[in-house]
């Protein structure tokens, strides 16, 4: 089910209603909710639901004997159990394609002749995301960070709490499973802010992303021909918007949902196009994604304990396998590589180099890694690396004589978007739409937030799935 | 931070604007109608999955989809038929999909337009995209997706705002074709294409006839059939007559193989487009064969003194009265050939 749907608000307004009428106590609520979660989702694919009970059932088995377990070998061998379950879902759903494609090449490559038939698998919606979270429930429950869920229906509802389980943010156990002890309920404030930032995410969704600049990147991205600098920059520009505003708008959908039924979400976004430098990127750009590869991959990978070399060594496989995550194709392993590289060089440049930021310099190493970030887009958009390469030239100026394919008023509202994309950012830098908003007076507010709901009306849209739901 | 006042603001505000919109866009015309999208087409392809020897399916393009009214259809027969016409698509692929994919043993009419029956077999090409990805999504629809477009008919049909399509009008007024309304210079050097109004009302079961407009507003029917012209103009490809005529009778003969009866039918048009058809893709190269091929039962409208006078608004398709007209007198010929029954009678 999307965000962004009619069905979806009837969901949740008798979930809302049954939430808060005094039909159930706080377990009946609870399992209300899960099932609701489970209709959330099978809604979609129904047996797909399976996958989440077996990660639900293995994790909370392997949680529970990790808990009164002390022998050594015993306790790898529960977190090994889940973790090749998770990751043999994960592997199967998500790469088996991708692995079979590349092995037939290798094997035609040896010259041996191997044309098996492609694997027709459903990729289930959300399940990087729900299979990243359940893990790291387990592997805290190794490390002994947490203790366990004190109920199998606290910890399914962790897995399957609908308003993150098909695009995050990944939370933590310890961040969530807590707040289903005790009855939750949200305050009227907490209630009206939950609906202003589901307003603001689906404004994001359907007025910003689909209406103003998917149709754009699309043309660019599946154009054939080799495109004009100013048509491949426009496409790019729009795709970084477009990627932003519909994963942004997600997570602030996520969290206005779970705050309209009092449970709090962390953010996922903060303002990541006006970073300054790639580190603090990825403190600013699904910050739930950037945490868990730090804290499950990098650091057990040896993190910057183990001197430099190996520290980029850990860097770079992590945002090699952080683009893998993404999708099962080689442009988003390229991505990743040049996240990697630029995260690379930036450290080597911070030993040598001591810059203090002032308004001025920050604006320009903002634009400049915002710059750096849209090369990067062109490899996670595009299909092939053919349109990547050819995206690439246009951007730099190669290719003069390139095709015109952009009418004068899409590039212009491209443009447009995302200049005012950028000040938003660069302003809202270093404070919160919550601070903002309490600083506004309760008419413009509403006058901006009564704008927003005729302007969601009006686009309407065509139910376009978020982009990350593949993921 | 008064939020309640906020919301209540916003609320009254956004409640106001949407009033305003709507009556707006009455004021300029606008009337609440449906979209002919995969959803209203999927609805229609679920019942031949359980529809009975009597049944009746139509296929074919836009000119089985305007020409053949349902209700006269059924006042005739007694049988209501399904609409799965696809506009601007080859119906090859849907017919391939019931025949191959349905137990159905009744009636199927099948439109042949030429320039779309006989365009292509290739997976991407339009014609072909067209209607395979309605066949896509009948097969592939998600149950949230039903559920959406269950709750969205209401709203189409009480509300002129609620106007997104997938065809993407020249009069749609979601924001996203507000938006696209607004041309400057044209910089890509290539000639632009020509504004696109819908030209008809469909019904939630796709019947779908022809608004008034187009047929009495000379000046409107003249936008469409510059549309036309855009579209078989910037066409170089020739048919691919043996491709498409040898996967059509594969499928024919299986139909008619356990006990389908098969009718051909070519529509009427008229002006510039029966003008280019008669030349490029006349009769005798592409209707005569196919007919043969199939050994199906076929009604081709010049062969028929009540047709030969029809007069297509837009030089493809007959406006309401004629559609009405064209339908009743067709049916009353398929009846006296003993093609069709009136199960009325029987």
């Amino acid at each position: 089910m999307l965000f962004n749907s009619l069905s979806f608000i009837v969901f949740l307004v008798i979930v809302l209603a049954l939430y808060y009428s005094k039909i159930f106590k706080w377990t009946g609520k609870k399992r209300m909710l899960l099932l609701a979660s489970y209709v959330f989702y099978g809604l979609w694919n129904p047996p797909l639901v399976i996958l989440l009970w077996i990660s639900t059932v293995v994790d909370w088995t392997a949680g529970n004997k990790l808990a009164i377990e002390t022998n050594v070998k015993k306790r790898k061998m529960w977190l090994l159990l889940s973790m090749f379950v998770n990751l043999g879902f994960l592997a199967f759903f998500k790469y088996g394609n991708f692995l079979l494609e590349n092995f037939t090449l290798g094997m035609n490559t040896l010259g041996l002749a191997y044309e098996p038939k492609p694997m027709d698998i459903i990729l289930p919606m959300g399940i990087s995301f729900y299979t990243f979270q359940t893990m790291s429930y387990t592997i805290d429950m190794y490390n002994k960070k947490i203790k366990p869920a004190r109920t199998f229906l606290d910890f399914a509802l962790y897995v399957t709490f609908f308003p993150q389980l098909v695009a995050g943010p990944i939370v933590r156990a310890k961040d969530l499973i807590t707040q289903f002890y005790e009855e939750k309920k949200a305050t009227t404030q907490q209630f009206i802010w939950g609906t202003f930032l589901l307003t603001i995410g689906l404004f994001q969704k359907v007025v910003l992303a689909d209406t103003i600049l998917a149709d754009v990147s699309d043309q660019v991205f599946g154009s054939e021909d080799i495109l004009h600098s100013l048509d491949a920059w426009t496409g790019t520009l729009a795709f970084s918007g477009q990627i932003f505003f519909d994963f942004a708008g997600y997570s602030t959908c996520a969290i206005g949902i779970a705050l309209m039924l009092g449970i709090i979400l962390p953010d996922n976004f903060r303002y990541p196009y006006a970073s300054i430098g790639f580190s603090d990127l990825w403190k600013r750009w699904h910050i739930s994604l950037s945490t868990w590869l730090k804290d499950y991959l990098y650091i057990p990978l040896g993190g910057n304990r183990n001197g430099l070399t190996r520290m980029y060594v850990a860097l770079m496989l992590t945002m090699l396998l952080g683009g893998l995550w993404h999708g099962a194709a080689w442009t988003f392993v390229i991505w990743g590589a040049l996240h990697g590289v630029y995260l690379v060089i930036e450290r080597l440049l911070k030993t040598k180099i001591n810059i203090k930021i002032n308004a001025f310099n920050g604006v320009l190493l903002a634009l400049l890694t915002y710059t750096l970030v849209n090369f990067t887009w062109v490899f996670f958009r595009a299909r092939e690396f053919s349109t990547a390469k050819n995206m690439i030239s246009s951007m730099l100026f190669m290719n003069p004589e390139g095709s015109k394919i952009l009418h004068g008023f899409d590039i212009i509202r491209v443009l447009t978007l995302i200049v005012l994309l950028f000040i938003c950012h660069w302003c809202m830098r270093n404070t919160s739409m919550k601070e903002v908003s309490k600083k506004t007076h309760p008419l413009i507010l509403g006058v901006v937030w009564g704008i927003l709901l005729f302007l969601i009306s009006i686009a309407q849209g065509s139910g376009e799935q978020f982009i990350y739901f593949q993921f | 931070m008064n939020l309640k006042q906020s919301m209540l603001i916003a609320i009254v505000l956004s409640l106001l604007s949407l009033v305003a919109w709507e009556c707006y866009w009455r004021a300029q015309g606008k009337i609440p109608d449906l979209d002919d999208n995969k959803d209203l087409w999927a609805v229609q392809r679920a019942k031949v999955e359980h529809l009975s020897e009597k049944g009746v399916v139509l296929m074919g393009s836009s000119r089985v989809l305007f020409d053949i009214q349902l209700d006269e259809w059924e006042t005739e027969t007694g049988i209501r038929p399904i609409q799965l016409a696809s506009a601007g698509a080859s119906p090859l692929p849907i017919f391939h999909d019931i025949v191959n994919n349905t137990d159905f043993k009744g009636t199927i009419v099948v439109g042949v337009t030429p320039g779309l029956f006989f365009s292509t077999t290739y997976p991407k090409a339009g014609p072909w995209k067209r209607a395979q990805s309605r066949v896509d999504y009948y097969k592939n629809r998600t149950y949230a997706q039903r559920l959406n477009h269950k709750l969205s008919l209401p709203l189409q049909k009480n509300l002129a705002l609620v106007s997104t399509s997938e065809e993407g009008w020249s009069d749609d007024i979601d924001l996203k074709s507000l938006l696209n309304t607004i041309n400057l210079k044209n910089r890509t050097g290539k000639p632009q294409f020509p504004p696109f109004y819908t030209f008809a009302y469909i019904e939630e079961d796709r019947n779908n006839p022809m608004s008034e407009k187009t047929a009495t507003d000379t000046t409107f029917a003249n936008s469409i059939k510059s549309v036309w012209k855009f579209i078989i103009m910037s066409n170089n490809n020739p048919p691919e007559k043996e491709a498409t005529t040898n996967f059509f009778v594969a499928d024919a003969k299986k139909f008619m193989e356990r006990g389908g009866n098969l009718i051909l039918v070519r529509c009427p048009s008229s002006g510039w487009i029966k003008g280019g058809e008669d030349k490029f893709l006349s009769r005798a190269d592409l209707w005569d064969p196919l007919v043969k091929a199939t050994n199906a039962n076929a009604y081709y409208f010049e062969d028929y003194d009540q047709f030969k006078n029809l007069e297509c608004p837009e030089w493809s398709h007959l406006s309401a009265p004629d559609a009405r007209y064209f339908t009743t007198e067709l049916v009353k010929i398929m009846k006296a050939d003993g093609v069709i029954s009136n199960t009325k009678t029987n």
